[in-house]
Parts: structure tokens; sequence; C-alpha cells
């Protein structure tokens, strides 16, 4: 009964933007996982004013409320499993103050990673985070999962680059925390425990982020491998060699064959792993290091290509076929378990290995691409959905990856977040004692368990 | 309905990344105007999840322009337009099919009737309508108010005489080639002068042409409109005329009606229809081209163009229409032509390739919308700084003539094939 209650209050503040009928509730029920969990009310926002009412109505009647941006998430962050209200921030899109002396902007939450890409170009700047989503993703979703991207070897992710926020609290509050200075230690640091709390503690209405001027000269450089653990070798001689990349990115065989397949690309038959490494700085700067990267190539005879990019429409193509890996996996088996661990960077070849043999004893695909350079690899397991062999063997291997991946030292998720397909993970990575002061923030941000609730544990 | 139709989308894997690209998803920005939501419903329809009832489901998926903008940019290969065209089959079950829409089905279906109204129409022309002059390109205002088309929106023209009345059955040729013309509904009524340039260069070329009488309209905007067996009866009567014809290839000078004729009528036979046709289908299929695709790789045009002049220097910028583009894959075909003539100044736009916002009848059920895209399209051409904007799409012609009249630009409106024409004749465009 009270969700018709709740209907109408919305209703009357949003008017058209707020849906209840079946058609709509089926367009926001879903995110990249292919899960599907349909929300009670579609509520599209448009500026901060209505996310508070919109709490406010939702916190009294105690309806879960589950902050969107543009769905592309890998968790099922976005999903209302249990019902409620899908709270779209996608049309708050708007870039509110451009602060070009203090290299800093002012975002609403909505607003599309590359957009912001877009209008920082013509002033030569730009905002470093670089998910492989970046057109489509939104600012909001990057801070609530704390994206990360290809560039994070020299530039982290996105909590590197967010100054400060403009949230709204579980009963409406809205708080400015942070501020545009680079010092401040004034009281904790609410705007880095908001950044990676996946929607479940306040909603992200804006965002004030650092910029970064763009870099004179820039070079890609794709390197092919016969072997596999010679190339994650490779990553750590090149950061040995004082040489910090802006990005290292892996992939490995099967990656290859399916990008080539959807794209044909036209990489070398036995190719067992590539390297595509970016290199930015100064004209001279780069010049250097990329001879330097050379040299080290030189010497190592399980490198079969080694290609620097002429130009930009080159680097592009290398870029977009790295950028297409994960959606086109579906090309191998139509299910894929989809894990983003990481490991300390020198425990990449390790991992790599190990991830072979695992993949070699289920007798299953595994895929494994991503960000070498932070030790951050894209683990797909592939199944046939309607093989139940297969499936049991996938999730054993996912099992065998994980506690490998622990026993390294790694993490269960580097960038993707925890949501609901990594939940049952957490606690064995971060201890019964953290998921107690985990469950403690919480309370204190949402005491009535509504924003999000039910994932990551809480 | 074939079952095998939903494997065409059902590699969806709901990334978003169609999101970024979709330009009614740009204007509306929510997920029912989106790739991925029009798969969604179609999918969960299927499953027995969800029904059509619901009066939203006319909007949410009418509201797609089938510019496949999402399918080029899919790393799946999803097809989005096959899945909104098959969802509207299941729409127009339930809600039926829009007036309008019955009567343009009705008149598209018969030659005589067609012809009649385009009469009628002529006959009362100076009644019903206005002619605009002095515009990006010649069109006409309807006088009165009435339900489905704006006053103030620019139509098409009607002609004094139709394409199909004025030319004879056929032309000789010295040339070996041989070719026939399917002209489409709006060159024959209305840019008839994009007709008569593509025969005046074919005579230049010296080739053989044959324009069978009987042609009947191709049936796309019906197809598109989910009416699929009201256009497969066009589709028989199109294969079986023109498989008689012996040509090397069937030029079609309208890519909307090119890519019913070459990419959708196989996929009615194979996917809608029992398949009895879709051999012939498949044949007629091989042979249909657009004029810029078989000028520059069948015939001597571009040298000759090399030492041809347009009795004024331009600057001039094109537009690539989605079913040109994306559809029949000619991208560089018109713009090499084009280059070739020594006193035009190519200039590309931004964004080229993105959809004018035409949409065939998306541009008469969702106006706004559709002026909004076309309002992006009208400002990449202004500032290309170019004299005259260049496609090779009726539809698109239209639509452009008209954001450009709106932003009040006098920069003209010109099909390809008529660019080539003045070129040949040391005319000014
Ligand atoms: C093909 C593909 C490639 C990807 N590559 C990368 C990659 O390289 N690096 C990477 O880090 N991720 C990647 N992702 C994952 C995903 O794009 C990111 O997690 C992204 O940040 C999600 O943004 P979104 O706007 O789509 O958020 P959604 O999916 O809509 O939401 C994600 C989470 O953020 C919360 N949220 C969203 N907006 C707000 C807000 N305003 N306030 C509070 N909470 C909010 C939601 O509740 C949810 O928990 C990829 C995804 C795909 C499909
Ligand atoms: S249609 Fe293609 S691009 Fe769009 S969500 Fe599906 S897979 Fe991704
Ligand atoms: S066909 Fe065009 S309008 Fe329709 S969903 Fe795809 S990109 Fe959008």
């Amino acid at each position: 009964m009270y969700k018709n209650k709740v209907y109408k209050k919305i209703k009357s503040l949003l008017g058209k933007r707020c849906l209840n009928d079946k058609l709509s509730k089926v367009q926001y029920s879903y995110d990249a996982t292919q899960k599907m969990y349909s929300p009670d009310i579609v509520a599209l926002v448009e500026n901060t004013n209505e996310v508070s009412e919109i709490l406010k109505i939702a916190n009294k009647y105690k309806v879960p409320i589950v902050p969107r941006g543009w769905g592309s998430g890998f968790s099922g962050g976005a999903l209302n499993i249990e019902g409620g209200i899908c709270l779209s921030l996608e049309k708050m899109d708007k870039i509110v103050e451009f602060d070009k002396d203090n290299l800093m902007v002012w975002v609403e939450a909505g607003l599309v990673n590359y957009d912001l890409q877009e209008f920082l170009k013509p002033y030569g700047l730009f905002f470093p985070p670089d998910p492989s989503s970046w057109k489509f993703s939104t600012i909001g979703g990057n801070i609530a999962e704390n994206a990360g991207g290809p560039r994070a070897v020299k530039y982290g992710v996105t909590k590197n680059w967010v100054n400060g926020l403009e949230i709204v609290l579980a009963d409406g509050t809205v708080l400015n925390v942070g501020s545009k200075n680079i010092k401040d230690v004034a009281g904790y640091n609410i705007t880095d425990l908001i950044i990676g709390s996946e929607g479940t503690l306040a909603v992200v209405t804006k965002a004030l982020l650092r910029v970064h001027p763009i870099s004179d000269d820039k070079k890609t450089i794709q390197i092919v491998f016969n072997g596999i653990r010679a190339a994650a070798e490779m990553v750590n001689n090149i950061l040995n060699s004082k040489i910090i990349p802006t990005s290292i990115e892996f992939v490995d065989k099967d990656a290859i064959k399916t990008v080539d397949d959807a794209l044909n690309v036209g990489f070398p038959k036995d190719a067992e792993a590539i390297l595509i490494i970016e290199i930015d700085g100064g004209i001279y700067e780069v010049e250097e290091n990329s001879k330097k990267i050379k040299r080290l190539c030189e010497k190592d005879k399980s490198i079969i290509a080694f290609r620097v990019a002429k130009n930009e429409k080159e680097a592009d193509e290398i870029w977009i076929a790295r950028r297409s890996i994960s959606p086109t996996l579906k090309r191998i088996a139509d299910g894929k378990l989809n894990e983003d661990i990481v490991v300390p960077r020198s425990k990449l070849p390790d991992m790599i290995e190990k991830t072979q043999e695992i993949a070699k004893k289920h007798n299953l695909y595994i895929v494994s691409f991503g960000h070498a350079g932070d030790g951050n690899i894209h683990t797909n397991i592939m199944y046939h959905t309607d093989n139940n062999k297969e499936i049991e063997a996938a999730k054993k291997a996912m099992d065998e990856i994980f506690s490998f991946c622990l026993k390294l030292g790694g993490s269960i998720t580097g960038e993707h977040g925890v949501g609901i397909t990594k939940q049952d993970y957490l606690e064995k990575q971060v201890g019964s004692d953290n998921i107690k002061l985990f469950k403690n923030i919480k309370k204190a941000f949402d005491p009535k368990n509504i924003l999000n609730p039910h994932k990551m544990r809480l | 309905m074939n079952d095998k139709i939903s494997e065409s989308w059902d590699s969806c894997v709901k990334c978003g990344i169609c999101r970024s690209v979709c330009p009614v998803f740009k204007e509306e920005k929510s997920e029912p105007f989106v790739a991925r939501g029009h798969i969604t419903l179609i999918q969960e329809l299927i499953k027995g999840n969800l029904n059509f009832s619901d009066k939203l489901s006319k909007e949410y998926l009418g509201k797609c322009l089938l510019c496949t903008t999402c399918v080029e940019s899919c790393p799946n290969n999803a097809h989005t337009d096959l899945a909104v065209i098959t969802a509207r089959t299941f729409v127009n079950k339930i809600h039926g099919v829009p007036l309008y829409k019955k009567i343009m089905a009705q008149v598209m279906s018969q030659r005589k009737v067609l012809d009649l109204s385009v009469r009628m129409g002529n006959m009362f022309s100076s009644f019903m309508f206005k002619t605009v002059e002095n515009v990006p390109r010649k069109g006409v205002n309807v006088r009165m108010k009435n339900p489905i088309v704006e006053k103030d929106r620019l139509l098409l023209p009607i002609s004094k005489r139709t394409f199909l009345n004025k030319y004879p059955e056929s032309i000789n040729g010295k040339n070996s080639k041989k070719v026939a013309v399917f002209i489409g509904c709006a060159v024959n009524y209305s840019y008839t002068e994009v007709g008569d340039a593509l025969i005046n260069i074919l005579k230049t070329l010296n080739i053989e042409v044959i324009i069978p009488k009987n042609q009947v309209c191709c049936g796309g905007p019906i197809y598109y409109a989910g009416m699929i067996d009201k256009a497969e009866k066009l589709a028989k009567k199109n294969i079986e005329l023109f498989e008689k014809i012996e040509a090397d290839a069937i030029l079609i000078p309208e890519p909307t009606c090119a890519t019913a004729i070459k990419v959708e009528y196989p996929r009615i036979f194979e996917y809608f229809s029992n398949n009895k046709y879709l051999e012939k289908a498949k044949k007629l299929s091989e042979r249909v081209r657009d004029p810029s695709d078989y000028f520059y790789n069948d015939t001597d045009l571009i040298n000759i163009l090399k030492n041809k002049k347009l009795k004024k220097e331009h600057s001039v910028t094109y537009h690539d229409s989605c079913h040109l583009n994306r559809s029949l894959g000619i991208k560089q075909e018109p713009r090499e032509l084009l280059k070739a003539i020594e006193n035009l100044n190519f200039i590309e736009m931004k964004d080229a390739d993105r959809c004018c916002g035409n949409g065939g009848t998306f541009s008469v059920d969702f106006r706004e919308t559709s002026l909004k895209i076309g309002k992006r399209k009208a400002q990449n051409i202004i500032n290309s700084t170019a004299d005259t904007v260049v496609t090779g799409c009726s539809g698109c012609m239209m639509q452009i003539a008209e954001a450009l009249n709106i932003e009040n630009s006098k920069i003209s409106v010109k099909h390809t094939i008529e660019v080539i024409d003045k070129a040949l004749r040391g005319e000014d465009l």
C-alpha cells in the first residue's frame, strides 16, 4: 500500500518524469551484468532539490532507493534487487562551474566522462580517469565505483582527482564535502569515504574534479609476445628502468583472437600476449622513453612484433582493439564470470600463469586482459549457459582464482566494485572486523538502510 | 515469423555502448529511447514477461530512426533495426496503425492510386500548398491546419510531370553497358530533377538504360512501420518485374529504396515470410547499386569529371545518408566524384555520418525530436563554411533544407547526382 502513496508523492514532484508502468520499469531493471530486477518506481531527476525531496519520502516510508548513472556497471550496483525506487541521474548532466585558474571543474553527477573530456579539450586539459567505458558511464558512477582506466599507472584512479562533492544523505540533507583547497585536513575525509561506496552511503549530485594539462606529446606502442610470462615480466622491466608509462595494458591469446574475429585488426597468428604501452610527457622525454623501451625489447627473444603508432589514427586502432574485448567475448560462449582481480604488480606473472593452469584443469576458456601496469586483470571465465557441467566448473575455477589472488595479497575487485556479484567473497578478503566496521559506518549514514540496501554485504 | 530472427539481436550484452551514439537518446536521455532498451522490450515480450498493451509501447518503439548507428557501433553486431521492426509488428497488432499510415500504405501499394493522388495534389496544389522559394531547397508548405503535418513544415514539392511519365521505357546507348533504373517515389513525384540528372549522366556515358514502367513503390516506409505483409506484396511485384530485365546493374538514386530492395527484401523472405522468394530476392539484391557507387567503380566518370568545371566555383560539404553509408556501405565514392570536379572545393564537416533526424515517418510522428537532431546537423553544415551541402538521399535533402531554413541559412541543398550533372554541363549549381 505504501507503494501507491510513495508513487503519488514522487509523481506530484516529477510529473512525467516519474514512471511506474511495466515497460518503463523493465527499461530500468538491468545493467551490464545482464541481470534483471525491476524497480517499482523510476524517478528521472533533474536537480539536487528533487533528489533531496525523493530521499525524504523514501526515508519516511522506508523504501529502498538505488542511485543510477548510465547502467554500465559490472557488479550489479544499479539494480533494484528489492524493488523500490530507481533514482536515475542521467538527466543531471551539466557542467556547473569551470574554474580554470584552479584547474577544477564542478559537474553534475550524470555527466558522461567523455563529454567532460570533450569540454576540456579546447582548453588543453583532460580529466585523467579513463575507464574503458568512458563514453557510456557517468562521473557519478565513476565516483561510486572509484573507476579506473588504462592511465591509472601514471595518473591514478577516480579518487585521485576528486576534491569535493555535493551529496544528499538518506534523510534528504544536502551536504558539501571537501573544498577547492589542495591541502585541507579539517575533519574526516568524507569525500574519500563516499568514493567507491557504490551508492550505499549517499547520493552524489555534484562533483568538484581536478583536471590536468594534456602533455605535449604521447606515443602508443604495441608489443606482441610469443609467451605470456615474458609479457608479464616486461611490465616490471619497463617500470624498473625508471619509465612510468601512462598505461600498460595486457591482452592474452584468446582475447586477441576474439577481437580479431570481431574487428579484423590483423594481429599476428602466433601471438600469445600483447602489451599496449602509452607514454606521455614533453616531446624530448617521450622520444627518449620510447627509445629506451625499444632497446629493452630488442634484448627480448620472445617478442615477435614491435610497433609504434605513427599517428593518432594508428593509436586509435590499437586502443579500439583493446577497448572492444570485453563486449565481444560473447562470441566464445554465452555465459561468463567476469572478475577484475588485482594483485601487487610484481606478482602479475604468477597470477597469469596460475589462471592458465586453472583453465586447463577445468577444461574452460579463461580470457585474461586488462591493466597490467597496475596489476589489475580482467579474468573472464567463459561457459555455455545450457551446460550445467561447465557452469559448475566455472564456479570452481572462480573460487580457485580468488583464493590464489588473495594468497598473493591481491583483491577480488580492482575497479568494478562489489555490488551483488562479489559480495560472497568480500568477508574472505577483508575479514569480519572490517565488515562490522562497514556496517557501523553504513548505519551512521543511513540508519534505515534504504540506500542501495543488500549490496556489499550491507 | 521465423524464430531465427531473435538471434540477430540476442547477442546484445547490455553494455550500454549504444547510449553514446544513438541520436535519439542524445535528445531524450532515457533508456526507452536507445538500442539496449528496444532490444530488452522485444526480448521480454518474447519471453512472455511483458505485453505491449500499454500505449507507451507506441512511443517507445516508434521513436527510433532506424539509422543503424547503434548497429555499426555495437561490438556484438546486435541488430536493433530488426528488433524494432519486429516489435512494431506486435505494437500494430494491438494498437492498430495510425490512419495516415494506413492511407500511406494503401496509396503506396498501387502505382495508379499514387499517380492519381499526386495529380490531384497538383490540381489543387495552389489551393492546398504554398510554394516556398529562396530557401535551401525549393519546397512547399501546407496552407491548412491539419492533424498530420505542421503548417510551417517545408515539404517535398510536387512535380508537374512524374519521372516515369517523362522518359521512355528504354534509352539506347553505344556503350556495351546496360543498366536499369528504379527511381523511387520521392524522385518520381517530387525531386524529378534528380532523375533528369541521372539520365543525363547515363546519356553522356552512352550507357543503355531501361526504365520499367511497371515498377512499384519499394515498400520501404511501409516495412519500417511494421506493416510487413503489405511490404511483402510490393517486394514480390518488384522482384518479378526486375528478374525479367537484363541489366548489369539496377541503379537507385534513393538509398532508402535501395536499402529496402537490397537489404530488406531478403530479410522479409528469410524472417517474416515463407522463403520461396528468398533466392530471387538475393539475386535481385546483388544487382542493386547506388549510382555513385556504379559510376565510380564501373565507369570512367571520374576521369571525365577531372576535365570539367562548374560555371562558378563552389565550396561543398557532404552529408552521409544513413542508408547509403551504413546500410549500403557507400562512403568514399560520392566524395571522390565530387572532389574530382576542378573548381569544387570539398570541405568535410564534423560528424558527417550522423543521422539528420528525418527517419521517414519519424519526422512526422516526433517532429520536435526530429528537429532537435536536425539542428545539430544544420549547425555542423553551417560551421563547415560551405555554400552547398550535398547528399545522396531525398529524405535527407528535405530534412536538411528544413533544418537550415529554421536557422535562416541560405546554404543550398543538392543531390550528388545533380552536382555531377551540372559539372558535366559546365553549369552553375
Ligand atoms: C564494456 C565495459 C567496460 C568497462 N570498463 C571499465 C574500466 O575500464 N574501468 C572501470 O572502472 N569500470 C569499467 N566498467 C564498469 C562501469 O562502466 C563503471 O563501473 C562505471 O563507473 C559505472 O558508471 P555508470 O554511470 O554506468 O553507473 P551505474 O552502472 O549506473 O551504477 C554503478 C554504481 O554506482 C552507483 N551510482 C551511480 N551514480 C551514482 C550517484 N550519482 N551517486 C551515488 N551512487 C551512484 C550505483 O548505485 C551503482 O552502485 C566497464 C563496463 C563496461 C560495460
Ligand atoms: S546493442 Fe550492442 S552496444 Fe547496445 S547494449 Fe547491446 S551489445 Fe551493447
Ligand atoms: S537505429 Fe538509430 S535511433 Fe534507433 S536505437 Fe539505433 S541509433 Fe538509436
